[in-house]
Formats: C-alpha cells, sequence, structure tokens
C-alpha cells in the first residue's frame, strides 16, 4: 500500500528517467523535466469539448479533401487535375503496391483513425460511458501520433506546384483548400487533446 | 542526478506515463495494460539493425530512377541526383538545392544521427548530454519529413498526365526510397533516449563513491 501511494504522487520523465514528485497544476500549465527539460504533461483548458469539435470539423473535411481535385495543369488545350484518391488509384495501376499502401496508410487512414480514436474517447468520457475497450483505442492514439503525415503531404503538394508552374498553367482546386482546413484540425486535436488528464480519468472511472 | 526510477525499482509507462512498481523484467502496465520493461529490450540492437536495413535501401534509391518523364512518347528516366543536375542546368538553382537537401543530405544525415545516437548510448563521447539530446529531437522530428520526396513524385504522377504530350510515371526508385524511410522511422522509435542519461551518468560521476556504488547496483538490475 506504502508503494501505491509513491506510484501515484510521482512521475518519472519519459527522455531522462529522473523521478520526480507530480505536480498539481492548474488549467494552462504545463510540467517541465527539472533535469534535462523535457516536457512531462500539461493541463489544457476545456479539453474534452474543443477536441471533439475539433474531431468532427476533421472528419467531414476528409471527403472533399481525398475527393476533390488537388490541382489541375493544362497545355496545348489539354487539362487535367488530380485528387488524393486519384494519385493512390495512379499508383496501384501502374502496379506500384509499397508506395500505393504507404500514401494510402500515411495521409488517409492513420489520420482518420486517429480523428476518430479522439471523437470517441471524448465523447465517451464526456457523456460518462468509460469502459475496459477505450484503452485499447488510446493506446493506439498513441501508437499512430509518429505515422500521420498529412502535414508532410501538404509540403508535397506545394513542392510539386513550385516545379509544376515553370511547366504549364496551374489551377488551384478546392482540394488544396479541404487540405489546408483538414490539417489545421489534425494538427488542433494533438494541441487540444489532454493526453494526461484523459488517461487519470479513465483510470479512475474504470477502478470503480 | 541519481535519482532514476530504474535505481528506485519503478518503471514508466511507455504509452501512458503511469508509474509502476516494478515486480518482473516485462510487465503489463496497471493502467493501460501495455506489456513493458523499464528500458526498451535490445533497443540498440534493434536500431543498428533497422539503421542498417535503411542504409542499404538508400543504395537502390540512388541508383534506380524516381520517375520517367515522357515528353511526345520519348521516355526521359532520371534518379535523384540526375534530376538535380538537370534543375542546376535549367538555372533553377533554388529548387536544386531544396531538392538536394530533402532527399539527399537529411536521409543520409539521419542514417548518420542514428549512428552517433547508439555510439553515444554506449561509450564515452565527446558530446554534451544537450547536445546528444539536440541530436535525438532532431532524428525524431525529420522522421515523416523525409516522405516529402515520395508525396512530390506522386502528386506530378497524378497531375501530369497530359496523354501523348507529357506524362509522368513512378519508377522503381521510389520504392526503395519510401522503404528507406519506414525503416529509419523504426530505428528512431526503437531507439531508448534514457540510455543516452544512463550513460552519461555511467562515464561522468565514476569519481564519486557512492555514484560507483548507485552504478553498479544499476547495472546488476540490468543484467537480471
Amino acid at each position: 500500500m506504502r508503494n501505491n501511494s509513491v506510484v501515484n504522487h510521482m512521475i518519472a520523465c519519459n527522455q531522462c528517467d529522473s523521478l520526480l514528485p507530480k505536480p498539481i497544476l492548474s488549467e494552462g500549465q504545463d510540467a517541465l523535466c527539472g533535469c534535462c527539460g523535457a516536457m512531462l504533461f500539461s493541463k489544457k483548458k476545456d479539453a474534452i469539448n474543443r477536441t471533439i469539435a475539433v474531431a468532427i470539423a476533421g472528419l467531414v473535411l476528409f471527403f472533399p479533401a481525398a475527393l476533390l481535385p488537388i490541382i489541375g495543369i493544362s497545355a496545348a488545350g489539354l487539362f487535367n487535375d488530380a485528387s488524393l484518391i486519384d494519385c493512390i488509384t495512379i499508383l496501384i495501376n501502374s502496379k506500384n503496391y509499397v508506395i500505393a499502401f504507404a500514401v494510402f496508410m500515411f495521409t488517409l487512414a492513420i489520420p482518420s483513425v486517429r480523428l476518430i480514436t479522439a471523437l470517441y474517447i471524448s465523447s465517451c468520457i464526456k457523456f460518462n460511458r468509460v469502459k475496459p475497450s477505450l484503452l485499447v483505442f488510446f493506446r493506439s492514439y498513441h501508437l499512430l501520433d509518429t505515422w500521420s503525415m498529412v502535414h508532410v503531404f501538404f509540403m508535397g503538394v506545394i513542392v510539386s506546384m513550385y516545379k509544376l508552374s515553370s511547366l504549364a498553367d496551374m489551377t488551384i482546386d478546392g482540394g488544396l483548400f479541404s487540405l489546408v482546413l483538414l490539417l489545421v484540425c489534425s494538427t488542433l486535436v494533438s494541441v487540444t487533446m489532454d493526453e494526461h488528464s484523459i488517461w487519470e480519468e479513465l483510470e479512475k472511472s474504470l477502478e470503480q | 542526478m541519481s535519482n532514476k526510477a530504474l535505481a528506485a525499482g519503478l518503471g514508466n509507462c511507455p504509452q501512458c506515463h503511469k508509474l509502476n512498481v516494478m515486480h518482473a523484467e516485462k510487465q503489463a502496465c496497471s493502467r493501460c495494460l501495455t506489456v513493458f520493461s523499464t528500458r526498451k529490450p535490445k533497443s540498440l540492437e534493434y536500431t543498428l539493425a533497422w539503421t542498417i536495413a535503411a542504409l542499404v535501401m538508400f543504395i537502390p534509391a540512388n541508383i534506380y530512377p524516381m520517375m520517367v518523364f515522357y515528353t511526345l512518347g520519348k521516355p526521359d528516366a532520371s534518379t535523384i541526383l540526375e534530376g538535380i543536375a538537370i534543375f542546376i542546368q535549367m538555372g533553377m538553382l533554388p529548387v536544386a538545392i531544396i531538392i538536394f537537401i530533402a532527399s539527399f543530405v537529411v536521409p543520409l544525415s539521419k542514417i548518420m544521427g542514428l549512428f552517433t545516437l547508439m555510439y553515444n548510448a554506449k561509450r564515452k563521447t565527446q558530446l554534451t548530454l544537450k547536445q546528444q539530446d539536440k541530436l535525438y529531437h532532431v532524428v525524431e522530428f525529420l522522421g515523416p519529413w523525409s516522405m516529402l520526396d515520395v508525396f512530390v513524385v506522386t502528386v506530378m504522377a497524378a497531375v501530369v498526365n497530359l496523354g501523348f504530350l507529357t506524362s509522368i510515371e513512378v519508377a522503381s526508385g521510389i520504392t526503395y526510397f519510401t522503404l528507406m524511410v519506414v525503416f529509419t522511422i523504426f530505428a528512431a522509435e526503437s531507439f531508448d533516449p534514457r540510455l543516452l542519461w544512463d550513460n552519461h551518468q555511467k562515464y561522468h560521476h565514476r569519481a564519486t563513491k557512492t555514484n560507483q556504488e548507485y552504478n553498479n547496483k544499476g547495472e546488476q538490475q540490468h543484467g537480471k
């Protein structure tokens, strides 16, 4: 029992493994490691409601971002444009399965799973319906963090626009705008989501 | 400095950051049920394996063409370096520099950075802890950004598709490039930054007797 209280009132830095007393934060404060300066955790304002709002917006934006054409070119009377889905189908048609799979996972599957997970967990906590399966969901959310690459894809679109501008006349379509907004939403979810208090909330609810 | 969770018999869950009393080498977290160890098991071995795999993939990624450019039915395949040479000849030096950094310098320096980190976690080095820490964060941050070139080629191939006039097709080099990027991300994921701090302590606190004792204790726990 003595050990148990130590465990609940201490925290270890994830980077340098220093053992520190767990501080009690008020909203908007961050806790940093005294040894190496890494972020331990932070308490965010109105995290649950904001996460739900941003995640819904992001999920809605997925459809225009994937289906509407991003950019198009025209030269000598010919015109062609492509959406994110077109990029993937062209890769599959040219038998480049590895890249098709990678592009699909990093730009569509993983970001959407992250948004769905964020929405599901936040709404379960909001409506007091915590179940053990949420642990699996939230673990997968942490695991997928590195693999969401909407921001890199957006940068890729910008670079190819720069390259294409010397080649032909270029048009910008709705897909690009949706992509920018989707990028904003998927970044905001990581900002608004209060991982530390969600874990504590889950622990508290599941113990009862 | 010597106040480490490992020495106190405690372990930090890598997923939910809950502090656990360690009963065994490997155990499930009391909060999120992830099975973990106090340090990632065989971290350096896995990192080394993934880094070597990435280095091997870097060779075909540079030998084979990234994309084939068809103008009036005439194919023109170019590798990463050839593509950069073409941009220099066309006088577009800024684009050439951006592409050279994004698709050649960054992947190579990431692989070099991983080797440096592994060396730092094992041997005594000239680098300060702050520099090592920075290097780890840079390597971790660069992970997804190396995919930039893959996405550029994908978008170009999809958009530039004007039939006989001009079209771009994806070539085999990009597959190896993708694999290389994925392997370096796996390498960075399997590296445990706490090893850098453990190793630093091992070399810099040898002088005092208490720390020596502490270190011996830590090593014994490692061995178990």
